[in-house]
């Protein structure tokens, strides 16, 4: 148990390779079971989120897509999904294209974003980047991978049933949502949407608590709080979100659930006629499900994008080869975008009806909310400056996560102000701003972090020309698609809507609306590109070393990949996580776990 | 500079995965890295650690519950007062208190794990199990109550109306056309004098005179006000027509059990959603409380078992203080 | 080769404000903008939408430039020498702070006379026209002679709905299932119509012509064809008009439907 031995990288270790098997009978079913599906082992069961949610990114893109066709031309044939789902021979019905993007977004930001952060990389990273064997709970950790297969499989499932998959919006507004008559989708395709709702959150409470619990409780000796690397960081203060908002979600799910099954009032107003349809004794509030969902769904936002910037922020200090700059006030943001993330919901709820006197106050609040991403924001382009910067895969989506989330925060000021709000909201700046936040914000992020991390995950690297490629096709037909939609929504262009052209204001937007399909039919057809790069190189890439980009963090000094257990030494930290660059070092990094002695000199001339 | 806090780490590793039996078997066997040392933040146990994090995502789950019921019950015009849906307040405090104690007796039982007195430990925590089954059996009891009178959660089986209009007056006419009701009522009208008690004498005339207002093709909404006080008379304040109901007297629900005649509460519905659902989830969480005691039962509380003990009690302390925040809420405001 | 490619990464982010600033720029010369404001408020929503246009633009041309010139500027291939060693720098995280508050604390008090104007400062006067919203329509009701709602001789109409032009209009919004929005983009209003509430809309239309009602908010499969009309005209012509329908409605239906009343109103 050397620690002096193990920072000298790039030597291909031999821990992984299979073994004598040991004397006893060989149960290759069961053994094939435990070690790849019903795992407890944290980097397993990460891989299994990142498989999973990669599967459901490419049918919430295809969805996208479909979207996309019935936008540029409304009510024409849609090619090879037409043939799959879409009644009237070829075409869409309208109600299939509110189900349409209603499961669009359902899929992406259940389905994906959320446990591609926590789920994928939240798991393979948290132990790794702290020094810990693996989770504090293995049990519960694998209970929560397998909490989301009823929601795969009730989201799934819901295409199929009577009126389809649910059609009422991610948001699900009451009574379009609690009344069965309102809409086809509101039938059991609602109730599933529910179901599966409650089973990501009973996935992500079991995740989070176990994950604020393996920080608090195992990190390395040496590794004090304000030596943690910002992904854990973030890792760890979107696990506080998680506990305090997703609950708030569950407890209304319930309440929704209860409207449409037991007939209880909860979301409906007295004598609530829907469709001569009477669901609900009554005398209950729309807005409250408004509040509750929105209580939940803004701290979600950033559940959405925190643990990115904590990657983002990793791979740019090391392909800067500099420390982060305003390591302390980067936390502090984190957690005032978190804390600030509570009182902000009711910026949704503008135009809802809400006493406008309270507009007042949830605007203000928002607009506070910019100024702990506006901290992040100028210390990203100070860790730039003055850097080496090396333009790989990684550090270009890094990058671009900074450039794209200034354009979807900066939006998001406009939402903020609320007699602008009174226009745009609910039309295509809406639809703009989230998803430079969301795609264009957390996708790269977590696409720099599968480029930067998928040595440590399969033992060799990506390939770097094809990743350029993808990056820099990715980043063309994605700001084509979306930086367009600004000036739709600046026409009043609403969203959610199948077909806008009847409308006088609108009818001329077509043509525009056309480039901007072409171009995510050009951003999902570019996706090949990095698939087959991902499973090419997952068995033939150049084998990774320990530590291929000469990071620092502790989970470069584990073997790539790491074994059972993770660490072959006892990992003992010295310093924080950034000492890129250290002047008099004789390498240009030192790693957290390299002791004091080699570096001391160096340090006490600076200071 | 950090061996005093590898060192320090060393005692808070039970309960950790490090001994992954059968996860093993393909090919890390004697590979394993050494046995990891850790610098806690906290002097917590992992699962205590986890338990008041969960208790936390808890706590938001009914703070959610307790936020809607304030929205909703500060919004609506009108709200039942406790009489109005038949809750008993005594047996609200009643349940209150048992379940106090059981707070108590689980605390009991695990000091006597801890001084390793095992059968005294069994002891407390079958007192606490059977509080809690008490607990459980009362709210089954005030549950059937509320059903008794027509209240339920869900609206098909609901007999509860916000106002006597013309949807009232059809439900009344309905379950007294209903064939049973029929029957019973005939067995009534024909009883002998001597075999009813004077409540029933006055009940049956009372009855009869609703049956010709709801019947009669001319009824006025005025009728059916007087229909929805016979039937269930509310406390003055609710009241319009005062003078006409025998306050103090049963209505005829009460008179007569089997006669279950749909209900006028002003505000009942929403009432009976929140009270069911609070209450509900409430006991739901009672329910997992009691597996779990019944699941310690199975073991020898020693000191070794302490750790889970506190745990299973922390969380029912958790359960109790919902319940101390529920009572005032739903039976005394 | 290695000098290259910082040069064409840099460049492409180079590319993003460039491009993003022209996409602003030509969008009004082909008419994708926005539409044309015929309110009295609306100046100063517009007014405000290109203020913060203006303050974000900046914002967003000078982070951009700053990146695209940290790229250029350190790229590995050409800087010489190690990069430069420091943690942070704490007047710099002040200055950063202090900037943006002020400015959005001044953004935060500037807008909110406007916001009052809006949905606030009610006009003291009895609906003009009361809008319920339904799947998949607009149902208006007007006060017929009498100038009180919920009399029964009040104006039935669907999806048409007239205002007079330089006068306060103030419209009481219903729905009768679920969430509507009643969206009217030259106007710039928008308010959410929600089932068991009564919401007042109030504006002041400036110009005559006819434009679009939009719903904009998801109420099922037939949002998208929830269309009406707005006309603004001139008082004269707006009573004409309402004498005619309500002619023809005396006309046609001797009654009005009372299961309709009913519905509309609770
Ligand atoms: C990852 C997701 C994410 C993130 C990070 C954000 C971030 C922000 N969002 Fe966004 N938002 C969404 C996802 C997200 N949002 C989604 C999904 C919706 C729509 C939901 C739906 O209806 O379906 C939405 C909707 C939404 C609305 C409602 C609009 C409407 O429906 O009418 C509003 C209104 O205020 C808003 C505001 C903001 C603000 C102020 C921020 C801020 O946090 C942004 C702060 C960042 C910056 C400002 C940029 C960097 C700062 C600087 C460079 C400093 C200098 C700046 C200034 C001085 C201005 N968002
Ligand atoms: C994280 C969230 C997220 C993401 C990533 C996206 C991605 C995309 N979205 Fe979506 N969208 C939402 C969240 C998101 N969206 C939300 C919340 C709404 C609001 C819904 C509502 O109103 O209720 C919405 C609505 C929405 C609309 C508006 C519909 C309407 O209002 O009528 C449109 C229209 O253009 C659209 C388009 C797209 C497109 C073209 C993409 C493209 O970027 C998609 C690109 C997809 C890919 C690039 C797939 C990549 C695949 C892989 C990488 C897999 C590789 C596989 C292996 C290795 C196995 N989206
Ligand atoms: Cu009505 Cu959308
Ligand atoms: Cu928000």
């Amino acid at each position: 148990m050397s620690i002096a031995s193990s920072s000298t990288t790039l030597q291909t270790e031999a821990t992984h390779q299979p073994l004598q098997r040991p004397a006893r009978k060989p149960r290759p079913v069961a053994e094939f079971l435990s070690t790849y599906v019903f795992s407890k082992d944290h980097k397993v069961i990460g891989l299994q989120f990142l498989f999973s949610t990669l599967v459901w990114f490419l049918i919430g893109g295809l969805l996208a897509l479909a979207v996309r066709w019935q936008i540029a031309w409304p009510w024409s044939d849609v090619p090879v999904l037409g043939k799959l789902f879409a009644q009237q021979g070829g075409q869409m019905a309208p109600e299939f294209y509110t189900m349409l993007f209603t499961m669009h977004a359902t899929v992406m930001i259940f389905l994906v974003i959320i446990p591609i952060l926590a789920g994928a990389f939240g798991n393979f990273l948290i132990p790794l980047m702290i020094g810990a064997d693996d989770m504090a709970f293995p049990t519960l950790n694998m209970l929560s991978y397998w909490f989301m297969w009823p929601a795969f499989i009730a989201f799934g499932a819901s295409f199929f049933v009577e009126g389809g998959a649910a059609s009422s919006g991610w948001t699900s507004y009451p009574t379009l949502s609690t009344n069965v008559a309102s809409s086809p989708g509101a039938g059991w395709g609602q109730t599933l949407w529910l179901l599966g709702l409650t089973m990501v959150g009973v996935s992500s409470m079991l995740g989070s608590v176990n994950y604020m619990t393996t920080i608090i409780l195992m990190r390395a000796p040496g590794m004090t709080m304000f030596r943690l690397p910002m992904t854990i960081w973030a890792m760890f203060i979107t696990a506080v979100l998680q506990a305090f908002a997703l609950p708030v979600l569950t407890a209304a799910g319930f309440m929704q659930l209860a409207d449409r099954t037991l007939g209880t009032g909860f979301f409906s107003p007295e004598g609530n006629i829907v469709n001569n349809w009477m669901q609900a004794t009554g005398g209950g509030q729309p807005l409250l499900w408004q509040h509750l969902f929105w209580f939940y769904s803004h701290p979600a936002v950033y559940i959405m994008i925190l643990p990115a910037m904590g990657m983002v922020s990793d791979i740019m200090t090391c392909f800067a080869r500099k420390p982060l700059f305003g390591y302390r006030p980067m936390v502090y943001s984190i957690a005032g975008i978190a804390g600030l993330g509570f009182i902000v919901w009711g910026h949704h709820m503008f135009i809802s009806g809400m006493n406008p006197a309270l507009g007042i106050t949830f605007m203000v609040s928002t607009m506070m909310i910019a100024l702990p991403s506006a901290v992040k924001t100028f210390n990203w382009l100070g860790t730039i400056w003055g850097g080496k910067i090396q333009f790989t895969t990684a550090m270009l989506f890094a990058l671009s996560f900074v450039s794209m989330f200034i354009i979807g925060g900066l939006s998001g000021i406009f939402m903020a102000a609320t007699p602008v709000d009174i226009f745009i909201h609910d039309t295509y700046f809406i639809v703009a701003h989230f998803h430079y936040v969301l795609f264009a914000g957390t996708a790269m992020g977590v696409w720099a972090g599968i480029y930067y991390w998928f040595p440590k995950m399969f033992g060799r690297t990506m390939n770097e020309f094809w990743g350029k490629v993808h990056f820099f096709l990715t980043f063309i037909f994605m700001n084509g698609t979306f930086f367009t939609m600004h000036i739709l929504g600046a026409v009043g262009f609403p969203r959610r809507l199948a077909d806008a052209y009847h409308y006088e204001t609108f009818h001329h937007l077509q043509p525009l609306n056309a480039f901007m399909t072409w171009c995510a039919i050009g951003m999902v057809a570019t996706q090949i590109i990095f698939a087959i790069n991902f499973f090419w190189s997952m068995f033939y890439g150049p084998i990774a070393g320990r530590n291929p980009w000469n990071a620092n963090t502790l989970e470069w000094t584990a073997p790539s990949p790491p074994g059972h257990g993770n660490f072959d030494f006892q990992p003992v930290v010295y310093r924080g996580p950034y000492e890129y660059s250290v002047p008099g070092a004789e390498k240009d990094h030192l790693m957290q776990t390299d002791p004091p002695n080699a570096a001391a000199a160096a340090l006490a001339a600076v200071h | 500079m950090n061996a005093s806090a590898a060192t320090i780490s060393h005692g808070h590793d039970h309960g950790h995965g490090h001994n992954h039996g059968d996860d093993h078997g393909h090919g890390h066997d004697g590979h394993h890295g050494p046995v990891l040392q850790y610098q806690p933040g906290l002097p917590l146990s992992r699962g205590k650690l986890i338990m008041w994090l969960f208790l936390s995502t808890e706590i938001m789950f009914f703070a959610a519950l307790l936020g809607s019921y304030v929205v909703l019950r500060f919004g609506a015009p009108v709200w039942p007062k406790p009489h109005h849906v038949h809750l008993s307040e005594p047996i609200g405090a009643f349940n209150t208190f048992v379940l106090i104690c059981s707070s108590v007796t689980i605390v009991l039982a695990l000091e006597a794990a801890r001084a390793n007195k095992t059968g005294l430990a069994k002891f407390w925590m079958v007192l606490t199990l059977a509080l809690g089954g008490l607990f459980l059996g009362v709210k089954g009891y005030e549950y059937q109550a509320k059903f008794s009178h027509g209240i339920y959660p869900w609206s098909p089986r609901s007999r509860v109306f916000e106002k006597p209009d013309l949807y009232y007056g059809s439900a009344v006419r309905a379950r007294l056309g209903e064939p049973a009701i029929i029957d019973r009522l005939k067995e009534l009208d024909d009883a002998a004098e001597n075999t009813l008690s004077e409540e029933e004498i006055a009940g049956r005339r009372r009855l009869k005179q609703i049956r010709q207002m709801v019947m009669s093709p001319d009824q006025q909404p005025f009728d059916l006000a007087v229909v929805a006080d016979q039937v269930m008379p509310l406390p003055v304040e609710a009241n319009a027509h005062g003078d006409k109901g025998g306050h103090g007297s049963h209505g005829l629900n009460d008179t007569f059990p089997w006669l279950k005649l749909p209900a006028v509460i002003p505000g009942g519905n929403m009432w009976a959603s929140t009270y069911f659902f609070l209450t509900g989830f409430h006991a739901i969480h009672v329910i997992v409380g009691l597996i779990v005691f019944a699941i310690l039962l199975l073991y020898r509380l020693g000191p070794k078992r302490a750790g889970m003990i506190e745990n299973a009690g922390l969380y029912w302390h958790f359960v109790d203080l919902v319940w101390i925040f529920l009572f005032p809420l739903l039976y005394l405001f | 080769m290695n000098r290259l490619s910082g040069i064409f990464w840099s460049l492409l982010f180079l590319a993003v404000p460039v491009l993003g600033v022209a996409t602003f720029a030509v969008a009004p010369a082909f008419d994708i903008w926005l539409p044309k404001d015929v309110s009295e408020h609306g100046k100063s929503i517009d007014g405000l939408f290109y203020f913060i246009l203006a303050l974000t633009g900046v914002v967003f041309v000078g982070t951009e430039l700053a990146m695209f010139w940290f790229l250029w500027k350190y790229d590995a291939a050409k800087a010489k020498g190690p990069a430069t060693y420091i943690q942070g720098s704490h007047t710099l995280e002040v200055v950063w702070t202090i900037i943006p508050a002020a400015t959005l604390l001044f953004l935060a008090i500037y807008q909110m006379n406007t916001w009052a104007d809006v949905k606030m400062r009610r006009p003291a006067m009895s609906p003009t026209v009361e809008v319920v919203a339904r799947q998949f329509e607009w149902r208006l009701r007007y006060p017929g002679r009498d100038g009180t709602l919920g009399t029964p001789d009040d104006l039935f109409l669907v999806n048409d709905l007239h205002v007079p032009v330089d006068e306060d209009v103030l419209v009481q919004l219903k729905s009768m299932d679920v969430l509507h929005s009643f969206f009217l983009p030259n106007l710039r209003i928008k308010q959410d119509a929600v089932p068991g509430m009564k919401i007042p809309v109030w504006f002041k239309a400036t110009e005559t012509g006819q434009f679009d009602i939009v719903c904009a908010e998801l109420c099922g499969w037939g949002h998208y064809k929830m269309k009406g009309r707005v006309t603004v005209e001139s008082r004269e012509d707006f009573d004409r008009w309402l004498e005619a329908k309500y002619a023809a409605q005396e006309s046609t239906q001797p009654e009005a439907d009372p299961s309709e009343a009913v519905a509309l109103a609770n």
